[in-house]
């Protein structure tokens, strides 16, 4: 039977007193993920979910404390806000966003808490394995969930999530407000654009390419690559290699990512 | 995580609740384990401070509580619901039973009177490792604990459950045993004992001063109150007038009702404003059909058959402020009128018997003993003396503190250390929320249930599932905690210590701000070189900052990015679980 391997990240003020976190034993009903104890899951970086997928976690779960309470005034929030923009990350990556979940609990007992673990188990039952982990992780989608964990670094897209609140409530520095939808579609973009160019920079880092090449592996038409490759050669991150025929190859640099 | 690791173990900084607890006790710590479930850890945590957890859940007139930040955004949290409720848990799922202490000093130490100072100076010096016993002339210890306050507000295996945890501890208590006439400052001297610490406290009750006084059926209320606690008999008739506007007026009313009175009246020299009783006794009081008449006071009693028949009394007009800040009551002439009753209670304030203590002891109007305020030194080297016996009659969470400063004096003393130096510390209240108006109000989740009212019968599987329900509720009301203090010092045993902080790599921050954004206690600020600064009293440890940092630059002391990362790889690495 598959049993998937699931990693729970649970704020410590939601964990129930009963969870053993070494493991050891077992409390009825109540099946056992790996869970890691942080003092509030805003502190979860998106980077580190992104890396426990490549890793070959079959589950993510996140729990933290239901509004209004939260030991951190919002921290909850702030890891909502975290999750949503994984999970479209994920979905760009091709990995089922539904392996990521997000739950929120009303005080920490162990009823619900075995409930939400529970059900997630299940349901990662149902996804079955996923296609990273195992003996032999789907290359290509390992290079896609490293794209997408790039672009959780990424400065901007960063500095956008933590001034969301800032640049929908009170505005930019020219007082300029974003709607909630205006801020979305912003988001949406930055998530987009950055995560083909770093695709494009990883499949370069392992061979030079054309435009057409990249283009044919991404699944994406040659203006759009090209439009890219522009932005990420202005950013030092790429160079010609050589010029083969009438196209010249790209191959990647050695940045401080 | 340890507490040795947490940096801010020193730091004097409190927050508003545990800076107002005349006993120091760590509220912000038990209420952060209560919002856990932690109960017993948190009765623990309280008995830290001092032993009485339940009886102050029921009784304590709680500062803290008064001094809760949350009254800047709706209502202070429950404490002292919360607290009651917690020590009710531990009790009933079974006391911790704390090993006795070892006696780790030699000097025996005597301690006259079993109330609340000479219980928590015995605890606290038993910790210390001394041999303490006390002397108490009534059958049971407890003090005003057991014999001044009913039943119904704080019944008697309370209190003796929590006097078993101080014997526990190794302390002894010999009951019988009166101040001057069975024991005295020579007799217990000569026994051995190196230091003494009187708190007999204020037993007698203050007269009215008026004709009648001395007639059967007036019955001073701590008399009265002590009767009825000891179990004899007292017979208060149909109509009862209680005078004074004290707790134990309310008291008197209340446990005379129960005695079988038909008409309780209590008569108020002030206004329902100025009464110095708990608002909840009130209206408890209200509720139970007492009858209040303010602005009333007694002019004289008036017998028949040597019993009381009725009360003649006065009318008062408020003039100006007195120098507690009340306005003074004075009489309006012509404006006698009856109350007919079968016994009057009065209850307006008490007094220290002095007659059996040693004269060199007492202040200059003989009223108590005269002892220094911060270390309870009294005119006599080795003898201390605290609580309502110094202070005239005041509450149990004071005579707490007093027993413990009286522990921490008997202790330099026996060691011949300096009793003042650094006693007075400073403490400066705080808290991290600069703006009440953007927190989110919470109602009140939880509220002590009234026992009194309609006993009904449950089966033993409603009673766990109630218990269930009123945990959730309880651990939901601890959540209205703002957390205004800058660390839980106390977590660290639990594993649970606070004390992690963020740090800034100054080198790869680039002075963006969205961790000062972000961080919602304010904790952290650009210096005058654009680089972010985090101020520990304020950093929570929550790590948002360094979840959101977009150069990587913050991570957390304890909990770090990379122990979260091979805490995950050792758990997947391990194969399916």
């Amino acid at each position: 039977m598959f049993r998937p391997k699931i990693i729970g990240f649970v704020c410590n003020w939601s964990l129930p007193i009963e969870v053993d976190l070494t493991g050891q034993n077992e409390i009825d009903g109540y099946p056992k993920i790996n869970i890691v104890r942080v003092m509030c899951v805003g502190r979860i970086d998106p980077t580190i979910v992104l890396e426990t997928f490549a890793k070959g976690a079959d589950g993510v779960l996140v729990i933290g404390c239901e509004p209004p309470d939260c030991h951190y005034v919002e921290g909850n929030l702030q890891a909502e806000q975290k999750v949503k923009m994984l999970k479209k990350l994920l979905s760009r990556a091709g990995l089922e966003p539904e392996r990521l979940r997000f739950e929120l609990i009303h005080a920490p007992q162990i009823g619900r808490f075995a409930e939400i673990v529970s059900d997630f188990r299940n349901h990662a039952m149902m996804l079955g394995p996923s296609s990273l982990s195992g003996e032999k992780p789907d290359t290509n989608m390992l290079l896609n969930v490293e794209a997408a964990r790039a672009v959780a670094e990424d400065f901007r897209l960063r500095v956008l999530l933590g001034r969301e609140e800032e640049l929908i409530e009170s505005g930019n520095v020219y007082g300029d407000k974003l709607s909630q939808t205006e801020f979305d579609e912003v988001l949406d973009e930055v998530i987009g654009a950055e995560y083909l160019r770093n695709r494009i920079y990883l499949l370069l880092k392992k061979e030079p390419l054309s435009v057409k090449e990249l283009s044919k592996r991404l699944d994406l038409d040659s203006p759009a690559v090209l439009r890219h490759l522009v932005v990420i050669r202005q950013r030092g991150w790429v160079t010609v290699d050589r010029v083969e025929g009438l196209s010249p190859l790209y191959t990647a640099l050695e940045v401080g990512q | 995580m340890t507490s040795a690791g947490c940096s801010l173990k020193d730091k004097r900084k409190l927050p508003p609740c545990h800076a107002a607890c005349p006993a120091d006790v760590n509220v912000q710590g038990y209420i952060a384990l209560l919002q856990l479930g932690r109960f017993k850890e948190s009765v623990e945590l309280i008995r830290k401070s001092m032993p009485f957890p339940a009886i102050c859940g029921r009784i304590c007139f709680s500062p803290c509580q008064d001094a809760c930040s949350r009254k800047n955004v709706d209502n202070p949290v429950g404490i002292r619901y919360l607290k009651r409720l917690a020590a009710d848990i531990e009790r009933e799922q079974g006391r911790i039973k704390p090993d006795p202490i070892a006696k780790t000093h030699s000097e025996k130490v005597a301690i006259v009177g079993a109330g609340p100072a000479g219980l928590s100076a015995a605890c606290e010096l038993a910790k210390l490792g001394y041999p303490v016993t006390i002397f108490e002339r009534m059958p049971e210890p407890g003090g005003m604990m057991r014999y001044g306050i009913p039943n119904f507000r704080l019944q008697k295996y309370v209190v003796a459950n929590e006097i078993a945890y101080i014997q526990d501890l190794g302390v002894e208590i010999k009951t019988g045993a009166e101040f001057g006439k069975d024991v005295g400052i020579e007799t217990l001297r000569n026994e051995g004992y190196k230091a003494i610490f009187i708190a007999t406290g204020a037993q007698l009750n203050r007269e009215l001063g008026i004709s009648g006084e001395g007639l059967e059926n007036v019955l001073p209320a701590v008399e009265f109150l002590r009767h009825v606690a000891l179990g004899r008999s007292v017979d208060v008739g149909k109509r009862v007038a209680v005078i004074g506007g004290g707790n134990t007026a309310i008291d008197a009313a209340r446990t005379s009702l129960r005695l079988g009175a038909k008409m309780v009246l209590i008569l108020y020299r002030r206004t329902q404003k100025e009464m110095p009783a708990l608002e909840e006794e009130v209206e408890a009081a209200v509720e139970e059909g007492v009858k209040f008449r303010f602005l009333v006071t007694p002019k004289q009693i008036i017998g028949e058959d040597g019993g009381v028949k009725a009360i003649e009394c006065l009318r008062m007009e408020l003039g100006e402020s007195d120098a507690s800040g009340r306005r003074r009551p004075v009489p309006i002439q012509g404006s006698e009128h009856m109350y007919e009753v079968d016994t009057i209670i009065p209850a307006i304030g008490q007094l220290a018997e002095t007659s059996s203590l040693p004269p060199i002891l007492l202040d200059e109007r003989a009223r108590g003993i005269s002892a220094d305020s911060l270390t309870l030194e009294t005119k006599l080297p080795g003898v201390f003396s605290g609580g309502d016996i110094v202070t005239g009659p005041a509450s149990v969470i004071e005579a707490i503190s007093a027993g413990k400063r009286a522990a921490v004096s008997i202790d330099r003393y026996l060691n011949g250390k300096d009793l003042k130096i650094g006693r007075a510390g400073e403490i400066e209240e705080t808290t991290w929320v600069e703006d009440w108006e953007k927190l989110t109000k919470k109602p009140e989740r939880y509220t002590a249930p009234h026992v009194d009212k309609g006993k009904r019968q449950v089966s033993f599987e409603e009673v766990d599932e109630l218990l269930a329900k009123t945990k959730e509720a309880a651990m939901l009301e601890a959540r209205r905690c703002l957390e205004c203090g800058p660390c839980t010092e106390c977590l660290g045993k639990y594993g649970l210590c606070e004390a992690d902080k963020a740090v800034v790599d100054e080198a790869l921050c680039t002075g963006c701000n969205v961790c000062a954004v972000v961080c919602p206690f304010g904790a952290i600020e650009k210096n005058e070189m654009g680089v972010a600064q985090v101020d520990e009293d304020l950093c929570k440890g929550c790590g948002i900052c360094s979840a959101s940092c977009p150069e990587r630059a913050i991570d957390m002391q304890h909990l770090t990015r990379s122990q979260i990362t091979t805490q995950v790889l050792s758990a997947l690495g391990g194969g399916p679980i």
